[in-house]
């Protein structure tokens, strides 16, 4: 009697043909011994057939052609925006690449050349590389809030 | 069974073409979301119809959604199944609006229209089987009224098990909910359209809806 509720709760999610194959065989079995869930079942599926023979509605023809115009301007911005992206990250490497690059050059121009005019100029190289290090990270900084917001202020027109 | 094997060579290209079409919108083709947008246009705009029933909204959505696909397309897994992202897309939308325009009363009855009746349905009605088209309409008619009359969130399972005919995977990806959840969503869905028919057409026979 209790396999019998339990398997009558499963009518409709066999008619919905999204029992496990186990599951489903068990409840058909069951069905195929009781006159009361196999009358159930049947009810169960003639609703779910109503169901799936529902008319499809059609978007008006307009209707998708302005999608496709809409969608197809905003991909061509995501696009152009994606460009610029990958110009910026590329530019930045690069600026990066040259700055460390430069601090080696600086700390031998400082150290084993212009020490000869004021000594105090041997550690020169490591204000420059501060001071590069600073402008760099604000620059940095600066650029992910700007792209930050324009992100935000896309997004709400 | 060489039909079988003709219609699943048929259903194995078309997932093929879908691929291609998804591969190549990413790469920003506009042939690719025209084909697109032209394989799902009537899927999705039933989808939308069918969650915020009013189809100037839905047709805004459906708008709104291959917008959003052009935006999202680049950040989108092509492991994950195309057609579970899109509804998914459509079903975000959806649900902001319907929270924006209608936060107080989501789920009352649209009165009057059959809902989901297209030109071609009404038509059907003037030909030679004038009868079996008027009794398959009004059949129609009444499960798609009292589906809409369900709330929201019976609504979208029922649309996707019966309509869209996804998997539980597909369903619980959409809606983002386990697979368990789906489950019990869709037996109480199921079991709130029949108690509804059962109360507005007592004396129905269960066949008059097959």
């Amino acid at each position: 009697m209790k396999e019998h509720g339990k398997l009558r709760e499963q009518l409709s999610l066999a008619a919905a043909g999204v029992l496990a194959p186990d599951d489903e065989q068990r409840v058909l079995q069951h069905a195929a011994s009781c006159a009361e869930c196999a009358a159930e079942l049947e009810e169960w599926r003639l609703l779910a057939g109503s169901l799936r023979r529902l008319p499809t509605p059609q978007p008006r023809g307009e209707v998708v052609e302005r999608a496709i115009a809409r969608a197809a301007m905003r991909l061509n911005e995501e696009i152009e925006q994606r460009a610029h992206r990958r110009l910026m990250i590329s530019l930045v490497a690069f600026a990066w690449i040259v700055t460390l690059a430069s601090w080696p050059v600086f700390r031998w121009v400082s150290g084993d050349v212009l020490v000869w005019i004021d000594p105090r100029f041997n550690h020169m190289w490591m204000c420059f590389a501060v001071v590069t290090v600073f402008l760099w990270a604000t620059g940095g900084l600066a650029a992910v809030l700007l792209a930050q917001r324009r992100q935000s202020e896309r997004r709400l027109a | 069974m060489d039909m079988i094997g003709g219609a699943a060579t048929a259903w194995e290209g078309g997932l093929v073409g879908l691929e291609s079409d998804v591969a190549q919108l990413r790469r920003g083709d506009l042939d690719a979301l025209t084909a697109l947008v032209t394989r799902y246009q009537n899927r999705l705009y039933r989808y939308l119809l069918r969650l915020v029933r009013q189809p100037a909204d839905a047709e805004d959505l459906f708008q709104q959604t291959w917008v959003r696909v052009a935006e999202r397309i680049g950040k989108y897994d092509p492991q994950r199944n195309f057609d579970a992202w899109l509804f998914s897309v459509a079903r975000n939308l959806a649900i902001d609006h319907l929270r924006r325009v209608r936060p107080e009363s989501l789920d009352e009855p649209v009165a009057g229209e059959i809902e989901g009746e297209t030109k071609v349905a009404r038509l059907a009605s003037h030909d030679q089987l004038a009868l079996d088209g008027i009794l398959e309409r009004e059949r129609a008619g009444r499960i798609g009224t009292l589906l809409g009359e369900l709330p929201v969130s019976y609504r979208e399972v029922l649309t996707l098990r019966f309509e869209e005919e996804m998997k539980l995977e597909e369903i619980a990806e959409v809606l983002d909910m386990p697979i368990s959840t789906v489950k019990t969503q869709l037996r109480r869905s199921l079991l709130r359209m029949r108690q509804m028919i059962e109360t507005r057409y007592p004396n129905e026979d269960w066949n008059a809806f097959a």
